[in-house]
């Protein structure tokens, strides 16, 4: 059955706008800070085999990979045995799902008793227990890092609202709270999902939906396939580093071949270097939907849906035991990290061949600033991400303080962060001049914070890159500048490396700043006005310009 | 006489009532100059300036000054630490795969802002206490430079204790006395400092620009012999009196489009009607807004040019599917509507003046629901064989006849306005089903039914003069003014005495406020608490009635607010949290002394004869009728119909029934 083109239309501007409401209701009702300020989650609507059909465009790199997530849930509760009210939950890092911390569930949507398709989110959740209040950087294997919820299917009537999943949880977490809120969100945005799915049957009828579910998958599948036919056939390589693990000094190298035939793409990251002890490693799935977004940005249009068709002509390899698809219980929770430097990796390989679409590298990061006190009634847990500068690219500047393109958090305000926590308070949020690499277009800027630490017992952990090996400028430009961290103590400053836990005093000065993006082309190709503008509103500085003039 | 004159970013309207008769004028507009296209309005409806008591007028000039960057040159001072806040912005962005990214760009550069030594805390207590001494040097430095005309002032926690923002704003106004001088704390007092100073500093941006328009604007109408009240349409859907304008400008962005849903909510509401949704197709986009018992829904935000301003404003939705709206097939092979318009130049193909691709009223022109001879008034000349050969292409690779491509592309359309009306309604908890479609502008009549029967809508109310309603509603809508205070308060034992507390507060503020404007009447007073669990960041705005207020307490403000979440997040068991009352909202109003009506005047013509149009897929025999057609039968006339009624034409497809009811408004039912 064919669904006629007006009907396509319509069913498909549904199917997207209920992901996008699916979105909106998640963030709008979550209780974290992560989730309700910063906005780090993500929802999709599925058909009934578990396919991607539409998101919600929140963040990529929980977009990515939905439909590997689900599949391991389906394998071992086939879905023709789901009822009302059940639902698959999945976070284990080596079945498909990321970090712990970003916890997927699924909601099967029926009509008239027909299984029509499933209601996906995912939310990163602030604690999920582990070796510490919401970050452990010294986990030594996944059962540090928190509790995992292997592929399984539960009822929402038997097991939550109070029933022994929501109380295992609940039992096992730091902040319950907030935590089993953000499930709820979960649990509510899937609904709404569901319920559009089946206002569209209703109208259309169950048939028409299911045809018109495929035919959005093929159109994005046509369309991606037409955008990667423009690009010439080849083998390009490309490769980045991080600064290291953690634990030693030695930078990881990350290393992409991507080879372009007719249209389709393979990335294959063979050639990266071993799985480390630390929380770097990336799952296989964080490693495809890093390589995907890539692709996706470089070759193809923002207007074209992203769905498990625009994935059908990539194919993305990782070698077992790699620091991009890991063997278990590999530590993950920085997966982040190493999967910017494979997004870097695809984007450095295919630079030479497209130099109007890509961009120079950036701070391509995530750094995450986790801020806990043990108080007497259970603990306080503050996280956020930062980015920080983006690449400049032959369109123009790179766009300053930015969340990295993986990922898309909203900061807190500071006027949430004073509403809520007492033990810190933020003194300074601002533009870190001079940051961004000089080009014919310069880098973006990266940022700082300073936090003034008011309670005693505060411990501070992060994990963040590119503190010693800057982002590579593209075309002649040059490199970005790097990121740090300092605590200012009396007289003293304590330079902290990147990935690190360090407790904190009373009246300690935690400064925190982001990396710039590099530059493209050469700085002496820099329009006057620009280099004036920057100069004019305090972007660079005169020592600035005098430094890089000098190189 | 009572006059409204609304300037569009095409043309300018003005409707003009005296003694029960109508008179409608509509001329270009002159985008630089405003006030010369309402001027022109006044010459070409004839209106003698000394017999005008009421003048209501609405334009874009605000909106303008922030597209343009033609605002006042402001600077902003902020709390030490935090220059940055308009650069930085909320960290994330828009659009998640575009490498291009760029960020709204605010209206100042980063040398326009000056740190100021002070910290207040959430609780409102002073954390770093203001030097004013101090403080006084570092200002004159800054401002004695004679390059700005206008002062923004919004420092951290603000919203919480405004007093330091008073000290600044002293301490700027006795050094300079000649600028102008804008506190967050009377332009909006919620969290988030982001969007705050964002608002504040655009306030501060077009408050001097919109002061000299209005200024010139009087002594215009002055030297013409103008006596009357000049009144000033806002965003909230309230005018207030031209002195109203001087505090808080900024709220008369987007009138044009918030007048249009006051007309309409007016209009309806003469024919019993109080649950409706607007729906006001033009040139180049549709708004829709919903409105529940005469109430237009309101949001709390809105931007301009990606800049977050917040301040209650009407919760119009808009989507680009308008007349100019652009048909193609993008390189998956669907068929799209819009967002690009071939606007007023050139315009659809068949004005001939150069548009080569298909729009939405070309396709109206193929189908037949547009005709040559009656295309506005007759008095514009179009062309059906431009407009047939644009779609040639297009039908090719659809593999369509030229008529179903128009079809299909007006029902693409007719999909857009659908997804549009069901974010104000479904989205928020409102079923579109219990709700009345009123459509108007140039081509909302035109789309109307279909859009209805998309949402199961079965009663269309087409108001008279639906092409300048928006000029209507200057004249039709309230004195309106909102004061807003974030406050948190947990709903626990005496927090509804809190909110008696607040509200009596707010209560005082609108009174003087309103007594110093000169608004005359009885005020009418509405009540609205920001509420969410504790631990959410996002507030569910819950309507108090106002007669129940003396003896609520605080279980029945949590039965409220669970209600309200229900309706909107449909669960409720969510409640695990205890609720808070984040913000609070007072509305004042006062009517008009006069409500004047739209439907006097009509031409009683009654006309009637036949035509073709294609629809759903074949070419149908169609009525063509006048208004009067329609009322001389007392059962109605059955569709398929068009009634070409001089400011737009009202399409009634068949299972739809029209029917002039005794406001002169056409009724349209569905068959079902």
């Amino acid at each position: 059955m064919a669904v006629n083109a007006v009907d396509q239309a319509v069913i498909s501007q549904g199917l997207i706008a209920a992901a996008r409401e699916m979105g909106v209701k998640l963030v709008r009702s979550a209780y974290s800070p992560v989730v309700r300020e910063a906005n780090d989650c993500s929802a999709a609507l599925m058909d009934r085999y578990g396919n991607v059909v539409a998101q919600a465009e929140l963040i990529p790199m929980q977009l990515g990979p939905i439909g590997a997530t689900f599949r391991p849930c389906a394998d071992l509760f086939p879905t023709d045995t789901l009822v009302e009210g059940d639902f698959y939950i999945n976070n284990d890092p080596f079945q498909g799902g990321q970090h712990l911390q970003d916890v997927f569930l699924f909601s099967p949507i029926f009509f008239e008793g027909i299984l029509v398709g499933f209601g996906a989110t995912v939310a990163h959740h602030l604690d999920l227990g582990g070796g510490a209040a919401g970050l452990n950087p010294d986990a030594s294997d996944v059962h540090q890092e928190g509790i995992i919820f292997p592929p399984s299917k539960y009822n929402m009537n038997h097991d939550w609202h109070g029933g022994p999943l929501e109380r295992l949880i609940r039992a096992n977490i730091r902040v319950p709270d907030q935590t089993i809120g953000d499930f709820n969100a979960q649990f509510a945005a899937n609904g709404i999902g569901g319920r559009r799915v089946q206002d569209l049957c209703t109208r259309f009828g169950e048939g028409v939906v299911q045809e018109a579910m495929n035919e959005l998958l093929d159109y994005s599948e046509r369309r991606m396939r037409a955008a990667i036919r423009e690009f010439p056939d080849g083998v390009y390589e490309g490769e980045d580093f991080l600064d290291d693990d953690g634990i030693t000094d030695q930078p990881l190298r990350v290393r992409a071949r991507v080879e372009i035939k007719g249209d389709s793409v393979i990335v294959d990251y063979e050639g990266t270097c071993d799985q480390v002890k630390s929380n770097v490693n990336c799952p296989y799935a964080s490693t495809v939907a890093a390589g995907l977004s890539c692709v996706k940005s470089v070759l193809t249009s923002p207007d074209i849906p992203f769905n498990e068709g625009s994935k059908r002509p990539i194919e993305v390899r990782a070698p077992y035991g790699s620091l991009l698809n890991p063997r278990r219980p590999a530590p993950v929770r920085a997966r982040m990290l190493s999967a910017y430097r494979a997004y870097n990796a695809v984007m450095k390989a295919l630079a030479p061949s497209a130099p109007d679409k890509v961009i120079a590298a950036g701070f391509d990061s995530t750094e995450i600033i986790v801020l806990s006190q043990l108080k007497q009634d259970g603990y306080a847990i503050y996280l956020e991400i930062l980015g920080g500068g983006y690449g400049a690219s032959s369109h123009g500047d790179g766009c300053d303080a930015v969340d990295s393109p993986l990922s898309n958090c909203s900061n807190v305000p500071i006027e949430a962060m004073d509403m809520e926590y007492d033990y810190f308070r933020v003194e300074d949020y601002s533009l870190v001049p001079d940051s961004g690499g000089a080009g014919r277009h310069r880098g973006g800027l990266g940022f700082q914070r300073r936090y003034h630490i008011l309670g005693d017992d505060v411990t501070f952990a992060t994990y963040s890159d590119r503190f010693r090996l800057a982002p590579e400028g593209l075309f002649g430009g040059d490199d970005g500048v790097c990121a740090s961290t300092q605590v200012l103590r009396g007289d003293q400053v304590i330079e902290l490396p990147s990935k690190v836990s360090f407790p904190l005093q009373k009246g300690d000065i935690l400064v925190a700043r982001t990396g710039g993006g590099a530059g493209y082309g050469e700085p002496g190709e820099r329009a006057a006005g620009d280099i004036e503008r920057d100069l004019r509103e305090g972007f660079m500085s005169r020592a600035g310009l005098q430094a890089d003039a000098a190189e | 006489m009572r006059v409204g004159v609304e300037v569009g970013g095409t043309f300018t309207d003005l409707v003009a009532i005296e003694d029960g008769r109508v008179r409608v004028a509509k001329v270009p507009s002159v985008p630089a100059r405003p006030d010369e296209g309402a001027m022109a309005s006044l010459v070409a409806g004839a209106i003698d300036l000394a017999t005008v008591d009421d003048l209501v007028h609405g334009s874009t000039v605000a909106t303008n000054a922030i597209l343009e960057r033609k605002g006042a040159p402001v600077a902003l001072l902020t709390t030490r630490g935090f220059r940055d806040v308009l650069f930085l912005q909320r960290h994330s962005r828009t659009q998640i795969y575009d490498l291009f990214y760029r960020k709204p760009v605010p209206v100042l550069a980063r040398q326009d802002i000056l740190e100021i030594d002070e910290r207040m805390s959430a609780q409102g207590e002073v954390v770093q206490a203001l030097d004013e001494a101090a403080t006084a040097v570092q200002l004159a430095a800054f401002l004695g430079t004679g390059r700005y005309k206008s002062v923004a002032i919004c420092l951290l926690n603000g919203y919480a204790e405004p007093r330091h923002e008073r000290q600044l704003a002293a301490l700027v106004s006795e050094k300079f006395p000649d600028l102008t001088v804008t506190c967050s704390a009377d332009v909006t007092r919620e969290f988030r400092e982001y969007e705050r100073t964002s608002t504040t500093t655009l306030a501060a941006y077009v408050q001097p620009v919109i002061d000299s328009y209005l200024r010139r604007f009087e002594s215009q109408l002055g030297e013409q012999g103008f006596k009357g009240r000049f009144s000033i349409m806002q965003s909230n859907g309230g005018r207030l009196p031209v002195a109203g304008m001087s505090r808080n400008a900024i709220t008369s962005l987007f009138s044009g489009p918030a007048a249009g849903v006051m007309g309409a909510v007016r209009q309806a509401g003469l024919s019993g009607h109080g649950d409706i949704i607007t729906l006001d197709m033009g040139g180049t986009s549709t708004d829709v807004c919903l409105v529940a018992d005469g109430k237009p829904n309101l949001s709390g935000e809105t931007e301009v040019d990606g800049l977050p301003i917040r301040t209650p404003v009407l919760d119009i939705v808009t989507v680009g599917a308008g007349g100019g709206s652009i048909c193609w097939q993008d390189d998956g092979g669907m068929l799209r509507v819009g967002p690009e318009s071939a606007g007023a130049d050139p315009g659809p193909a068949c004005y001939g003046r150069g548009g080569a691709r298909p729009a939405i009223t070309d396709a109206h022109m193929v189908r037949g629901t547009i005709r040559a001879e009656t295309f506005l008034g007759g008095k514009m000349n179009v062309d059906l064989s431009v407009a047939s050969s644009v779609f040639n292409e297009l039908s090719k690779n659809l593999d369509m006849s030229v008529e179903e491509t128009a079809d299909s592309a007006v029902r693409v359309a007719d999909a857009n306005i659908v997804g549009a009306i069901q974010i104000v309604s479904t989205e928020r908890g409102r079923d579109p089903r219990d709700y009345v479609l009123v459509p108007f502008g140039g081509a909302g009549p035109l789309h109307a039914a279909r859009v209805a029967e998309e949402l199961g809508i079965s009663t269309i109310l087409v108001p008279p003069n639906a092409g300048v309603l928006s000029a209507y509603g200057l004249l039709a809508s309230d004195f309106k003014q909102y004061e807003t205070l974030t406050r948190r308060i947990p709903l626990a034992a005496g927090a509804a005495e809190q909110v008696r507390a607040v509200f009596a507060d707010l209560q005082a503020q609108a009174v003087s406020s309103f007594q110093a404007l000169g608004v005359p009447g009885e005020l009418a007073i509405s009540y609205s608490l920001d509420m969410r669990f504790i631990g959410q960041a996002f507030e569910i705005a819950v309507d108090i009635d106002g007669d129940a207020l003396p003896n609520l307490d605080a279980d029945d403000l949590l039965g409220l607010f669970n209600e309200a979440h229900n309706r909107v997040f449909a669960f409720g068991e969510s409640g695990l949290n205890r609720a808070e009352i984040v913000s609070f909202r007072l509305g004042a109003s006062a009517p008009p002394e006069v409500m004047p009506a739209l439907n006097e005047g009509m031409d009683d013509t009654a006309l009637r004869s036949e035509s073709q149009i294609f629809d759903r897929g074949e070419w149908r025999k169609c009525l063509l009728l006048s208004r009067a057609a329609i009322a001389a039968e007392a059962a109605g006339i059955p569709g398929p119909a068009l009634v070409e009624d001089g400011t737009s034409t009202i399409f009634v497809p068949h299972d739809w029934t029209a029917t002039v009811d005794d406001q002169d408004n056409i009724l349209l039912k569905w068959k079902d």
